[in-house]
């Protein structure tokens, strides 16, 4: 044994580098553990050179990702093989769930806790959002000025409320014009004698829509619209069809 | 079923006028090379060019190959001298004032292109210090270490690809790693 550098140095030096990186057969293999047993200066060496072996891998991962292999990929590609810059982009591609592991593991701990709150307050809100969702009344509709929305219920609700209003109202008004109007017999009633013409225009326009006119009615319309002939007038050309828009 | 072809094979197919011949040997080959290539020059854009000098210079001599060598051993030595040949000219660049401060500085400590976010100081400043003790080696120590430790290849294949005796790799990566140590010391990494 020699001293280099301060350091010893066995004459197996060989011996130590096959057995280092994994070459050696299986009887050299045993051979050699049994001589760094007794042998101080490859103890010493084959720690060091072990961690330098480490640190250089590091590096390599680290430059050319940790998936990086030398060894030829087994499907071949011509079209990549042909572009001889495709293939130095060695991206470092790591499964989400160990990219986190990494970034916990070596992240500064006010990062750890900062994404933590994060992740945390985001949970928050969404949970929040979540339930005012589930309680949020579902707007079925909303008023002529969309200041007041109903829900399903109180839609429905509304809507009955104000047909049984409608219908009550219609039947006190049938139950009134039954007492005072004889219907079909072209007379005028104390109500719509008392009723401004315009209503009665507009009452007569609706029927006529639904029925038309009968010759009576006709009159009357054109007697209260003045449009038949007085005394002075008689000699004016009024005519007036039997049936209207002819 | 196929028969996957032998590198010769491949070469004496991209002879005959195989336009695809010789892309299979770059999809072959082009990883380890890079890699051998990156180890040598310790950037990724220096290795890239590289790389790609190598099979260029690879097809332009593809004549000049001998069968009696393997297509490994010798693409190797071609990229190994492509190394050599590239720092060799940033070197005289840098003596005669070709490269300006900043672009040797970026030389030195250029950082990967792929860097972890969650990198910490600590281990940046211990990938920068092996780079550094690696491309401080004298080069045929240093494409030993490469070799093995970038292209992961045996001590027989490196053996071919130098056309060096076995016992000789064994002791040049002997030395290397007892260099690398004393240099990682040196620079503060508390390796020993």
């Amino acid at each position: 044994m020699q001293t280099t550098n301060e350091r010893p140095v066995c004459h197996r030096a060989e011996d130590l580098v096959t057995y280092l990186y994994n070459e050696a057969s299986a009887a050299e293999a045993q051979d050699f553990a049994g001589h760094v047993e007794t042998c101080e200066a490859c103890r010493a060496e084959f720690a060091v050179f072990r961690q330098v072996h480490e640190s250089i891998l590091l590096w390599r991962n680290e430059a050319l990702g940790a998936a990086f292999s030398p060894a030829p990929q087994a499907a071949p590609v011509l079209a990549e093989a042909t572009d001889s810059r495709q293939f130095v982009r060695h991206a470092r591609k790591l499964p989400a769930l160990a990219a986190l592991r990494e970034f916990f593991s070596v992240a500064p701990l006010w990062l750890r806790g900062a994404t933590a709150l994060a992740v945390l307050l985001l949970c928050v809100l969404g949970v929040l959002a979540i339930s005012g969702s589930w309680n949020k009344q579902v707007r079925v509709a909303s008023n002529s000025g969309g200041q007041k929305t109903y829900t399903e219920t109180q839609f429905k609700n509304e809507v009955a409320k104000q047909v049984d209003k409608q219908v009550s109202d219609f039947k006190k008004s049938q139950t009134q014009s039954s007492t005072n109007v004889v219907v079909g017999s072209g007379v005028r009633t104390t109500t719509q004698q008392n009723s401004p013409r315009r209503e009665l225009a507009s009452n007569r326009a609706l029927s006529r829509s639904q029925r038309g006119l009968t010759r009576a009615e006709r009159e009357q319309l054109a007697a209260d619209l003045r449009l038949m002939p007085g005394r002075d007038e008689e000699e004016l050309p009024f005519e007036f069809p039997d049936e209207p828009n002819q | 079923m196929e028969m996957v072809s032998s590198d010769e094979q491949m070469v004496e197919r991209a002879l005959s006028g195989d336009p695809e011949a010789f892309g299979e040997i770059v999809r072959r080959w082009e990883r380890r090379i890079f890699a051998l290539a990156f180890g040598m020059l310790g950037r990724e854009e220096d290795a890239r060019d590289a790389t790609q000098e190598t099979f260029m210079a690879a097809f332009r001599n593809l004549r000049g190959f001998r069968g009696e060598a393997k297509v490994s051993s010798w693409l190797h030595r071609i990229a190994v001298n492509q190394c050599i040949t590239r720092q060799r000219r940033a070197k005289v660049r840098s003596e005669t004032g070709l490269e300006d401060e900043a672009e040797k500085n970026a030389a030195v400590f250029a950082l990967p292109a792929e860097i972890s976010p969650a990198r910490t100081a600590e281990g940046l400043e211990r990938s920068v210090a092996v780079r550094r003790a690696v491309c401080a080696l004298p080069a045929d120590l240093r494409q030993v270490v490469v070799m093995k430790e970038f292209e992961e290849l045996t001590f027989q294949e490196i053996s071919d690809a130098l056309e060096l005796p076995l016992s000789t790799v064994k002791s040049r990566l002997y030395t290397a790693l007892r260099q690398l140590q004393m240099r990682l010391q040196k620079f503060g990494e508390q390796v020993g």
